[in-house]
């Protein structure tokens, strides 16, 4: 019996083992290492809290917090407007449904990268936006500008992450009984009243649980940002995992201060993961 | 079916949101296929179909001399294209093989601490990855792994296996416990029960976990940006971004064409296994 017990602890020690050690202790690492100077070579320096005294001095630090927090609100926003639309056209009967349900999933099944190149085409000056305005007589926008770019790579966001949305509602609605609407039909019920009775009321756990995953990877996404603007032009679009790369591999590249950075910001994303494993697999 | 009559033939509401889908979605793919075809010479005022379509931004890609040309460019594609490939198959390889065993202690059998066990690698599922660029960067110079493709295959595990691990826990959990129970009585040993049984009826989880492994992999930048250097490792998204030459992009045929080539592995993928994305991803959570 003993030796079963072992035995049954072998099967999930080597993925312990391998999450503690690339994951949970360099995790750790992080915060030790933010209480350090930079140093090039040489033995690690213990400076107490000045990295995190230079970051919260600087003004930058509130810029890319308000920035993460309306790339990810506003992406994830007209994600689900967008998923929720489509599910609900495609949950309607017609030929070529099938089709169209496949040919939905393609643009998140797309690397994020390749995303983010096919629109560097797309806004280019030459690009086909701008022919577009031109054929219509209107002046070439820059979509990559100072004005623009925030805006701009929040529809690259969503134009990628809207099909995960779509195949959360029509799991959802596929999942409400028919019966439901056949009775709301005989007590004559209009397809409006249906739709906010039934129809919203019985999507309500599948919303909760893919916004709130959704949001946690778009507050994490790197590659869009980065590739498209570099979080620039002026900062417009600076946000969390952007700055914290700069800071520690670019402009100066100062891995403690850093490091600093992201213990600074851990606390928004703790909240985020709190309410994902308590309420998106809180039954779990 | 005896459901109340709906219309089946097609309104006028939906007609314009199925041509609206089509447009939304089809048009950037639509633009970087044509550039992608579109002759170097016209790259520049590309027509809206490419009038002498031809395939040489792709093989080009793969041909040296064409990058010394034009010194805008990664070298030879086919290197990052072996590169991405090895990466991505070992660490969906290692993903599922310990996610598996690791998912079947977390759906089967009970001990103190499993809660415990499970939470823990949810946290890890959950934890957004960018996290640990500092802390990995430094121990895969620490274990003398920066600037290697082995390296980077670490660093995707660090967020692969607990990602595969979550999902195939929740496939695992549907498999009847007497299934199990009259094999192992049977005689079966709990590998060969789990080869013979559990793997075969969840065989649509495996499928997705594989194929979320591979693609988490295929997609990532930022720890090929942060771990690799020299140019012999670089995966497909760093040899892409070889294009941008102070934000100007030069070669804008054979940048459309690298991109639709990295599409295209995870792409297929995705479309075999559409049915399961969402249930393997949110693990049971999405019930109505």
């Amino acid at each position: 019996m003993k030796l079963n017990k072992i035995a049954d602890w072998l099967y999930i020690l080597p993925a312990l083992a391998v999450i503690t050690f690339i994951f949970i202790l360099p995790l750790c690492y992080t915060f030790w290492i933010s209480f350090q100077e930079k140093v090039l070579g040489g033995s690690p320096k213990f400076i107490g809290l000045t990295n995190y005294y230079n970051i919260l001095a600087s003004g930058a630090f509130y810029t890319i917090i308000g920035n993460t927090l309306v790339y990810s609100f506003s992406a994830v926003f007209f994600k689900a407007l967008i998923g929720l639309a489509i599910a609900l056209l495609l949950n309607r009967k017609f030929p070529g449904r099938g089709i169209l349900r496949a040919y939905s999933i393609i643009p998140w099944a797309t690397p994020a990268f390749a995303v983010a190149f096919f629109f560097i085409l797309l806004y280019d000056l030459k690009g086909l936006f701008n022919r577009i305005l031109g054929f219509l007589g209107l002046p070439a926008l820059r979509y990559l500008g100072p004005d623009l770019a925030m805006f701009s790579v929040i529809f690259v966001n969503v134009w990628r992450g809207w099909p995960f949305f779509f195949l959360g509602f029509l799991s959802g609605l596929q999942a409400i009984p028919q019966e439901i609407y056949e009775s709301a039909e005989i007590d004559g019920a209009s397809r409006f009243k249906k739709f906010v009775y039934i129809t919203l009321p019985n999507l309500k756990t599948v919303f909760f649980t893919v916004c709130l995953l959704s949001l946690m990877w778009t507050m994490g996404d790197f590659t869009t940002i980065y590739l498209l603007t570099k979080g620039g032009p002026l900062d417009k679009t600076l946000t969390a995992p952007i700055a914290s790369y700069l800071k520690a591999f670019a402009t100066g590249a100062n891995i403690p201060e850093a490091a600093a950075l992201l213990i600074l910001l851990l606390p928004i994303y703790v909240i985020l993961i709190y309410l994902v494993m308590k309420y998106a697999y809180g039954r779990a | 079916m005896p459901m109340v009559e709906r219309k089946r033939n097609i309104t006028v509401l939906t007609l314009v949101g199925i041509i609206l889908l089509i447009l939304f979605v089809g048009i950037p793919f639509y633009w970087v296929l044509n550039l992608s075809l579109t002759p170097e010479e016209e790259a520049y005022s590309p027509k809206l179909f490419p009038s002498n379509p031809t395939l040489s931004n792709y093989f080009d890609l793969f041909d040296p001399s064409k990058a010394a040309a034009r010194a805008t460019r990664f070298e030879n594609f086919a290197g990052p294209v072996v590169n991405s490939s090895i990466v991505a198959l070992s660490v969906t390889a290692l993903s599922t093989f310990l996610g598996s065993l690791a998912a079947y202690n977390l759906a089967r059998f009970n001990y103190k601490g499993k809660t415990y066990a499970s939470l823990y690698i949810l946290f890890a599922y959950v934890f957004p990855p960018f996290f640990l660029m500092i802390p990995l960067y430094i121990l895969m110079n620490m274990l003398k792994l920066g600037d290697t493709l082995f390296g980077l295959m670490l660093a995707h595990l660090a967020y692969t296996l607990p990602f595969s691990t979550w999902i195939l826990r929740g496939y695992f959990m549907g498999v009847p416990k007497d299934i199990e129970d009259s094999a192992l009585v049977d005689g079966c040993s709990r590998f060969q029960m789990l080869w013979r049984i559990v793997f075969p009826i969840s065989a649509p989880g495996l499928v997705t976990a594989t194929i979320f492994s591979f693609t988490l992999s295929w997609d990532d930048l930022i720890f090929a940006l942060v771990i690799l250097s020299k140019a012999e490792n670089y995966t497909l998204p760093l040899a892409i971004a070889f294009f941008m030459q102070g934000g100007e992009v030069y070669a804008w045929g054979e940048l459309a064409a690298a991109t639709i080539l990295a599409a295209i592995p995870p792409v297929s993928l995705y479309l075999l296994i559409q049915k399961y994305v969402v249930s393997g991803l949110t693990g049971g959570a999405i019930k109505g």
